[in-house]
């Protein structure tokens, strides 16, 4: 009887590793193949691999969008870490009234759909002559910040509050405490909450195609997602440009990847 | 261990131990200030904006009032209910496929064979992939004349290419499939971290009671995962109602207003008609049903917490 439960799971992981796999798979072959080759057969997977696309798009500013999609998630990152971190550790320790309303207050503004703050927001940035990418850096973090203090927490929850009080008695101040004790033993969950901060703000690209006027300055994903406007698609072209997109996806993944899951499991349900 | 940790709920008051290093609150300052200015500002100015007639030109300048005019005009518009019925079905559609697949993927996944490891780490993979891109990968998929089309057609089985998203019909459906195909790991993670939990010994306490696997499951496991599916369910709803990103790159909202949902609808009348201010009280709107679902959500995860 386990063996047939065991035989159905088999089974299962392969469907799901088919549904997976395979769309993958064509999103890396059709970058591969010329516009002939995809009208002949769409769906081929014999043909000659040409990396035409990938110089195409590398002509239409490839580089110049990956480096502004660098420049954005990176900063964007770094501040979430500056602010989320002690943020965080403010609230693993202090209780009462104050925790209950700044979790329920951060919960509600990771709720708070995109759409309704872009509106807004384009305003005020405009007002303060920030529609920019500086304004997408700004709007990106405070975007990312709720859903980054809520899962850094259990992290700083997690560092005894003994071993800040020892340092303490040493005669250290609490931000000393805080750089230098709670800090540096805290520091997976803040490396494993940066790198999902950076994946989910790479991915961004409703404030940049908003708050942007510049498209030279456009990251990759707002460059993407401004394909769909052109008349005719380029699918080769489209398909190189969305491989050029996920590969900063993959080194941050493979680095990340144990940690990102359990960062996941841990993160959600609270 | 940190994972009950961390899911202690707040309201709950914590060891008495902690209270020793009080004052920690100002760290906290820099956040709330910044979120004080780059999120609560803007919702009230969304507000103020949605009572006054805001356009491109009027943007930096004074706005008439003229009161809950655009609540009305938003309301009595067939595009507003047209948009609210598509966002209930989508919602609705996520929801229910996107709990049961979760379930059925964790149940399958449960055990840490290698091949699991493997499909799950590419799940999550395509999780983490920007919705532009999973969103374009399945535009040419779904395209007249891409993959998909071309594998059906090439055997027979249609002669003409299938409209995935530009049949009024097909459309939202096709939107709601490629949601749950970067969704589905999400839950996954979730749900088998909570399969996890179960307690091996009733298991096998149950089976030497003779309990089935079916039994296993609704009497053992499922109790234990109870909590978290109901506030996966919360979070799934939440997703779906956000969804933007591949609405944005698969349809842009059409074909005509078939997979407009009402924050779609928001964005789409003040940043390509540029009504501001009725955009605004969309949002608005829109922000309400989503303040009712964090309250759900709020208690929901309390009582995933207590349990």
């Amino acid at each position: 009887m386990k063996d047939r439960a065991g035989r159905v799971a088999t089974a299962g992981t392969g469907v799901l590793f088919l549904a997976y796999v395979v769309p993958i798979m064509w999103l890396i072959v059709t970058s591969l193949k010329s516009q002939p080759d995809l009208y002949a057969d769409p769906a081929g997977i014999v043909f000659r691999p040409t990396l035409d696309a990938y110089a195409a798009v590398m002509e239409e500013g490839l580089l110049q969008a990956a480096w502004n999609s660098f420049v954005i998630a990176l900063g964007s990152t770094l501040l979430l870490v500056v602010l989320g971190a002690p943020a965080a550790f403010a609230l693993s320790r202090v209780n009462g009234f104050v925790a209950t309303a700044g979790l329920a207050g951060l919960i509600i503004l990771q709720m708070v759909p995109l759409a309704a703050t872009v509106i807004p927001l384009y305003q005020i940035l405009a007002r303060f002559g920030l529609l920019s990418q500086v304004g997408v850096i700004l709007t990106d973090c405070a975007e990312m910040l709720p859903f980054g203090v809520l899962l850094l927490r259990p992290f700083f929850a997690a560092v005894p509050i003994e071993v800040e009080e020892a340092a303490q008695v040493d005669g250290a101040s609490r931000l000393r405490v805080f750089l230098q004790v709670t800090l540096p033993l805290a520091r997976n969950g803040v490396v494993t909450v940066a790198c999902l901060a950076f994946i989910l703000i790479w991915g961004e690209f409703l404030y940049a195609i908003t708050f942007i006027s510049d498209p030279t300055a456009y990251p990759l994903s707002a460059l993407l997602s401004q394909q769909i406007s052109f008349y005719g698609v380029n699918w080769p072209q489209l398909m190189a440009l969305s491989v050029a997109g996920s590969i900063p996806i993959l080194l941050v993944f493979l680095l990340t990847e144990r940690r990102l899951q359990e960062g996941l499991a841990v993160g959600s349900v609270k | 261990m940190t994972r009950l940790e961390s899911t202690r709920g707040f309201g709950k008051p914590r060891p008495r131990v902690l209270r020793r290093l009080n004052g920690a609150g100002v760290f906290g300052l820099p956040a709330v200030l910044f979120l004080l200015v780059i999120s609560v500002y803007p919702l009230a100015q969304l507000l103020v904006m949605s009572v006054h007639t805001v356009t491109p030109t009027t943007l930096l300048r004074e706005w008439p009032y003229v009161g809950l005019s655009n609540y009305q005009t938003a309301l009595a518009s067939p595009q507003f209910r047209q948009a609210l019925i598509t966002t209930l079905v989508f919602v609705a559609l996520v929801l229910v496929a996107n709990t049961l697949g979760s379930l059925a993927a964790a149940l399958i996944l449960r055990r840490p064979t290698r091949g699991n490891r493997i499909t799950l780490s590419l799940m999550v993979f395509v999780w983490a992939l920007p919705a532009v891109v999973n969103g374009s990968l399945w535009r040419f998929l779904f395209a007249g004349d891409g993959a998909i089309n071309g594998i059906v057609m090439s055997l027979g089985i249609v002669s003409e290419p299938i409209l995935f998203l530009a049949n009024e019909r097909l459309a939202l459906l096709s939107l709601a499939f490629v949601s749950l195909w970067t969704g589905i790991p999400f839950g996954t993670v979730v749900l088998r971290a909570a399969l996890l939990d179960v307690p091996p010994e009733l298991v096998d306490a149950a089976r030497i009671d003779g309990a089935n696997g079916r039994q296993v499951f609704r009497y053992v496991t499922f109790p234990v995962l109870w909590p978290t599916i109901l506030v996966l369910t919360v979070l799934t709803v939440l997703y779906a109602f956000r969804s933007f990103d591949l609405i944005y790159v698969m349809t842009l909202g059409g074909p005509g207003t078939a997979t407009t949902t009402l924050p779609f609808l928001a964005y789409r009348l003040a940043f390509l008609n540029f009504k501001f201010s009725l955009g605004s009280a969309v949002a608005v709107i829109a922000m309400g049903m989503v303040l009712i679902m964090a309250v759900v959500y709020l208690r929901a995860s309390r009582s995933e917490a207590r349990s």
